[in-house]
């Protein structure tokens, strides 16, 4: 353990700015340093660090941390913060890790297994006997004015000798040096999968300094945790693992998708699932397929309207039940959630001689419990040296530190507390030890936290070593929390020798995620959105590129067919009114109209509207992305950001160079997956939605161009668009040296097999993956019915007697093409109906009542 | 007194169902007062899963699923049921007084009264409040006798509130049923309880059936009788009295108790989750009483 220090520090680099001299109530208490010694000498375990950072340099480290939020960035490693409109921030990752010695941490790890079977008997007894009530050894309305203790789970058991499979605590290291408890998440903590992330960023950033420092690895832990999972299928068999995900709107969604990723279950959303028959199912392309494990990262309440939460939306109605009847296991258990009431703290030594038989080894911060009438008085008598918790965390009721308060807001909190008491508990501030933080270019001491977890495992607990550290940048802010801005740490437990290779004992069980025919339908309806948006968005902009070229010639284009291409790029994007209505001073200052086609992102067929809905279908299928493919839709945003500041109307010479760069993005997107998906059915839904949008745009824009019967000048200018617009102007060229025409243009655009912009490549390729793709078990599907006569109405075609005409329209062409388009948009709808998930939201048959909300 | 009760309940879909998933607290439960002979459960269209099971309070209740289309549920329990004799006539002039009564919930450490504590609590129909207490205090002087203020209670409320299925629905607030006194058996049932609450007594939520007694010379009429409610309340040692503010007095041996909880959330008669079903399903509920005693 730990000495306490004075606060004197010997480097000059590590002098931190103002903000040390700590709240006046505490400015007698000693500080502590993670890396100093109470005489100002580096501790052991820290010297190397340190040694490294600073013969590195401090540019050489800046350097570093761009590095990290790059790689963060392009990992596509988000947090929410709630109260931010900004929809998704980067994770943020301080490059100097937390280190703690190897002969600390086996104490602290000691006192942490033996945290974790106290809250798991706690558990067994609040949901079993409740002999803790019985025998008077906490008060009833502790657990019972409890918004977590859940009375449908009453008797709820998982099979085993487990009830908390994870287990979360937030500790610190106090002012006499030993580590001390300050929360517990029992829910579904968070913070594994980011610290997971962490360390493979920190492992990328500092590799040699991180081989060279003998860190206890953390992928045992995770195979663990896969482990009891497996060992949890109440079912027999190979077990169907799933993450259950709120979805991309909470806070934490990233990690969702990152742990199921990395322990190779499926990330699944509420609606994917359903009960039948007793049995959770997942709605997969192919029919259902039964679920027999669920790792919960959706709070408990919200998990089944039928029984909890009746207004959730999150949850699977019945879920409850199918628990009762064990035929699923859910971890942690629904209604664990109770364990997080910060006021058990304040009974912990009483229950855990009750449980256990003896004291905890770790202490929890003191805390008071407003529900009691002494504490209450104490509470509200010492609230400005306070931090003052809800007993049940929920959106918008975070904890507050009495000394920020002043005096109208304490007066307000004391008559909250006097009206709520049960609602409330108050904790100790604890001045935390701080460790060497990177901020503004030096190295900075930062009040830490850090949160451990336990997984179930064989009779007891195992502890990932290392965690999630998290400091406060800002020295302002005491208390540390993601959702008030603090950034995190990796955590190294320092082995004093190399860590000899360990591995579980061989695993039994074999991997069963085998098939992309897996995949919830709403994942791969996604992804055929995902691939239609980005195709949408392409095309327009290759369109609005040949038409900035076209009319910004030197040589001044005939009216008529500078009309023509204005008015094909209103329908081609279908952002009408636009140029389809003959406006004549549109058609006089045609750029502010194009430009808001690409940028005006309220604007339905925009460009920028296009792209951002597509870039929220990837972040929907986050986990099916990899990170290339993220890095690549990170540039698309920030590209069109670019384009969105530069591309106002007179600003540039030529704006079609503008557009450059995004096109090569979308077709770096169109690269990667042809080049990096696996053949399964998500890429097969993907090029599927590519697919069908090109052959629909290319239709649009051949009957927009192409059907007007022209004079030859005029007609060649269009057709010379339309192969532009196509990327095939140069090999037409090359094919026919007889210049442009439109027949043989018709010929390259809508029949040239290996010209991939053509219509029928589109068409032949679709069928291609409707015979391909696995969920496809009908061999003449109406989509395939469709198809099939689509691509035979083309193939049939004689390109002679469509373009031949007397009337100023080429009714035989425009026919042929409105029918395949006609044939194309059913094939699309088909797909929708047979695979995706058309079931309505549920409904309740009682009106959900809970006044109590409004607290 | 044996009857035999038979409650349906009847839901109507403008749409299709495609699938529910319900729980009901239909089946009367055992307790000291009444024993349960046998209870018959029919459900059209069949269930896919269906069982039986007993909830946190110790009540009975049927959770089941229908997974195939239906545009109509009807759910029919018809119970037969013995109510044990002596049940009225608790005589309410003693016992412990107000003031002992709240001393006594916080020094007893019987499991019985340490589990009652739990009614004292807010839920999430009925919460805690000054005007409520205010009320309430009227009735509940120091040395009186706790279950005579009771009854107190009970009688004021009967004569202050109006009777009028018209006001409410389930989602009616208790203040707004305070302010304008009016509204059915569950209002009144959770406004007593709110006022006991308020005053720091244990008090909850019961559920069940009322023989309605036919006007004199006439045979009842069948269907004619609803679900009802009331509440009961609990003095430490003494154990748990129920009362009925909607017919003010006691209950007696016309009351069949179906469940109980902390307010009608925890015990109502059937909820769940329907998939399709278009708007406003219509809801018919029919409840017969008959008294088997009679030959």
């Amino acid at each position: 353990m730990y000495k306490n220090f004075s606060p004197l520090q010997t480097q000059s680099q590590l002098q931190t700015q103002g903000g040390e001299e700590q709240c006046q109530h505490l400015s007698s208490d000693r500080e502590i340093n993670e890396a100093y010694a109470e005489n100002g000498q580096v501790r052991k375990h820290w010297k190397y660090l340190l040694e490294s950072l600073h013969e590195l340099g401090a540019a050489v480290l800046d350097e570093r941390q761009k590095k990290v939020r790059r790689i963060l960035r392009d990992d596509g490693a988000t947090y929410k913060i709630y109260d931010e409109p900004d929809a998704n921030q980067t994770w943020q990752l301080n490059p100097i890790p937390l280190l703690i010695n190897s002969e600390e941490w086996s104490i602290t790890e000691a006192a942490l297994v033996e945290r974790a079977e106290l809250f798991n008997l706690l558990l067994q007894d609040i949901y079993g006997e409740r002999k803790l009530i019985s025998q008077g050894i906490i008060p009833p309305e502790l657990l019972f004015s409890h918004n977590g203790f859940l009375r449908s789970c009453n008797q709820l058991k998982l099979p085993g000798n487990h009830q908390v499979i994870l287990h979360g605590v937030d500790l610190v290291r106090g002012p006499d040096a030993t580590m001390i408890v300050m929360a517990d998440r029992t829910q579904a903590p968070s913070g594994a999968g980011y610290a997971l992330e962490n360390r493979t960023v920190m492992n990328r950033v500092f590799p040699s300094l991180f081989r060279d420092s003998h860190v206890h690895r953390l992928s045992l832990f995770f195979s663990r945790l896969r482990q009891k999972m497996h060992e949890l299928n109440p079912n027999g068999g190979v077990a169907r693992i799933v993450v259950l995900t709120p979805g991309a709107y909470n806070e934490t969604y990233f990690e969702h998708a990152y742990l199921a990723n990395y322990l190779g279950f499926q990330l699944v959303q509420g609606s994917d699932l359903s009960v039948r028959n007793g049995y959770v199912w997942m709605k997969a392309l192919d029919g259902l397929k039964r679920v027999d494990v669920i790792l919960r990262r959706v709070d408990d309440v919200y998990c089944d309207p039928v029984e909890l939460k009746g207004n959730s939306r999150l949850g699977v109605p019945g879920l409850l039940d199918v628990v009762r009847m064990g035929n699923v296991a859910i971890a942690n258990p629904l209604g664990s959630g109770v364990l997080e009431n910060p006021a058990l703290l304040r009974y912990l030594p009483q229950i855990s001689q009750a449980l256990l038989g003896r004291d905890l080894a770790m202490p929890s911060v003191k805390t008071w419990w407003c529900g009691d009438a002494d504490d209450l008085e104490y509470v509200c008598a010492n609230l400005s040296r306070l931090i003052i918790k809800p007993t049940y965390r929920k959106p918008g009721l975070y904890e507050v530190y009495g000394a920020e308060l002043d005096d109208t807001k304490l007066q307000a909190w004391q008559n909250r507390l006097r009206k709520n008491p049960y609602q409330f508990a108050a904790q100790e501030y604890i001045q935390s030890a701080k460790s060497p933080t990177w901020h503004e270019g030096k190295i900075q001491q930062r009040a830490t936290i850090l949160r451990t977890f336990a997984v179930a495992s064989e009779t007891s607990y195992a502890i990932l070593p290392g965690g999630l550290t998290r400091v406060n940048l800002d020295l302002g802010k005491k208390i540390i929390s993601n959702q008030s801005g603090s950034v995190s740490k990796d955590t190294w437990i320092i082995a004093s020798e190399p860590e000899k290779k360990m591995s579980l004992r061989a695993t039994t069980f074999t991997v069963p995620q085998e098939n992309s025919s897996e995949l919830p339908s709403r994942v791969v309806e996604n992804l055929f959105w995902m691939g239609r948006y980005a195709e949408r968005a392409e095309f327009a902009l290759r369109l609005l590129r040949t038409v900035f070229i076209q009319i910004n010639k030197t040589e001044t284009l005939p009216d008529v067919v500078c009309r023509t291409l204005l008015t094909a790029t209103t329908h081609i994007t279908s952002t009408f009114p636009g140029f389809s209505n003959q406006d004549e001073a549109l058609y006089q200052n045609p750029e502010p109209e194009m430009i808001s086609i690409i940028v005006d992102q309220q604007r339905n067929g925009s460009v920028a509207n296009n792209l951002i809905a597509m870039i929220k279908s990837a972040e929907q299928v986050k986990e099916q992305l990899s990170s290339d493919t993220q890095r690549v839709i990170n540039n698309i945003g920030d590209e069109l950001d670019e384009l969105k500041r530069t591309l106002t109307p007179g600003a540039l010479s030529a704006p079609e160079e503008a557009l450059a760069r995004l096109v090569t993005s979308l077709l770096a997107l169109a690269g990667l997956i042809n080049e990096s998906m696996i053949r399964g059915n998500g890429w097969h839904f993907i090029e599927m939605g590519r697919r069908i949008e090109r052959a629909l745009q290319v239709i649009t824009c051949l009957r927009s161009l192409l059907t007007p019967k022209l004079d030859d000048i005029e007609q060649e200018i269009l057709v010379e668009s339309a192969l532009q617009c196509g990327e095939v102007l140069i090999p037409y060229r090359r094919h026919y040296q007889s210049g442009i025409n439109i027949e043989h243009g018709l010929e390259m655009l809508m029949l040239n097999t290996s010209n991939p912009r053509s219509l029928i490549y589109q068409l032949e390729q679709l069928t291609a993956h409707f015979t391909d793709f696995s969920g496809n078990k009908e061999k003449f599907s109406a989509e395939s019915k469709f198809l099939l006569e689509a691509t035979t109405a083309l193939k049939l075609c004689d390109i002679k007697s469509l373009v031949e005409t007397d009337s100023e329209i080429r009714q035989e062409l425009d026919q042929l093409l409105g029918r395949i388009q006609s044939l194309v948009v059913r094939a699309g709808k088909a797909i929708g109906q047979r695979y995706f998930d058309h079931a309505q939201g549920p409904q309740l048959l009682v009106k959900h009542i809970d006044w109590q909300d409004q607290l | 007194m044996r009857y035999r009760v038979t409650h349906s309940t009847r839901y109507q879909y403008a749409l299709s169902v495609s699938s529910c998933y319900n729980l009901a607290f239909v089946i009367p439960r055992a307790t000291d007062k009444q024993y349960i002979e046998s209870t018959q459960i029919t459900l059209l269209p069949p269930a896919t899963t269906r069982n039986t099971r007993t909830d946190y309070f110790g009540n009975l209740f049927l959770q089941f699923s229908i997974e195939q289309d239906h545009s109509e549920l009807e759910l029919s329990v018809t119970s037969v049921i013995v109510i044990k004799d002596g049940c009225e006539n608790s005589n309410l002039d003693f016992g412990n007084s107000c003031s002992y009564v709240k001393k006594l919930l916080q020094q007893r450490t019987d499991t019985q009264t340490l589990h009652a504590r739990e009614f004292i609590l807010d839920s999430p129909m009925v919460q805690q409040h000054p005007d409520l207490a205010g009320y309430a205090e009227l009735s509940f002087t120091g040395d009186r006798p706790f279950l005579s203020a009771v009854m107190d209670l009970t009688r004021r409320i009967f004569t202050d509130f109006t009777y009028d299925p018209k006001f409410s629905d389930v989602a009616t607030p208790l203040s707004d049923v305070f302010k304008h006194k009016r509204g059915v058996c569950q209002d009144f049932a959770h406004f007593a309880i709110g006022c006991l609450r308020s005053l720091g007594f244990p008090a909850r939520y019961v559920s069940g059936y009322l023989e309605t007694l036919p006007p004199p010379g006439e045979k009842k009429m069948v269907g004619a009788d609803a679900t009802h409610a009331w509440f009961a309340v609990f003095s430490p040692g003494e154990g748990w009295y129920e009362f009925d503010p909607t017919n003010n007095k006691m209950t007696g041996d016309q009351y069949i108790a179906t469940a109980w909880g902390r307010d009608y959330c925890d015990v109502t008669p059937l909820k769940g989750v329907i998939f399709g079903g278009g708007h406003s399903p219509q809801l018919f509920i029919s409840v017969d009483v008959q008294r088997l005693d009679e030959f």
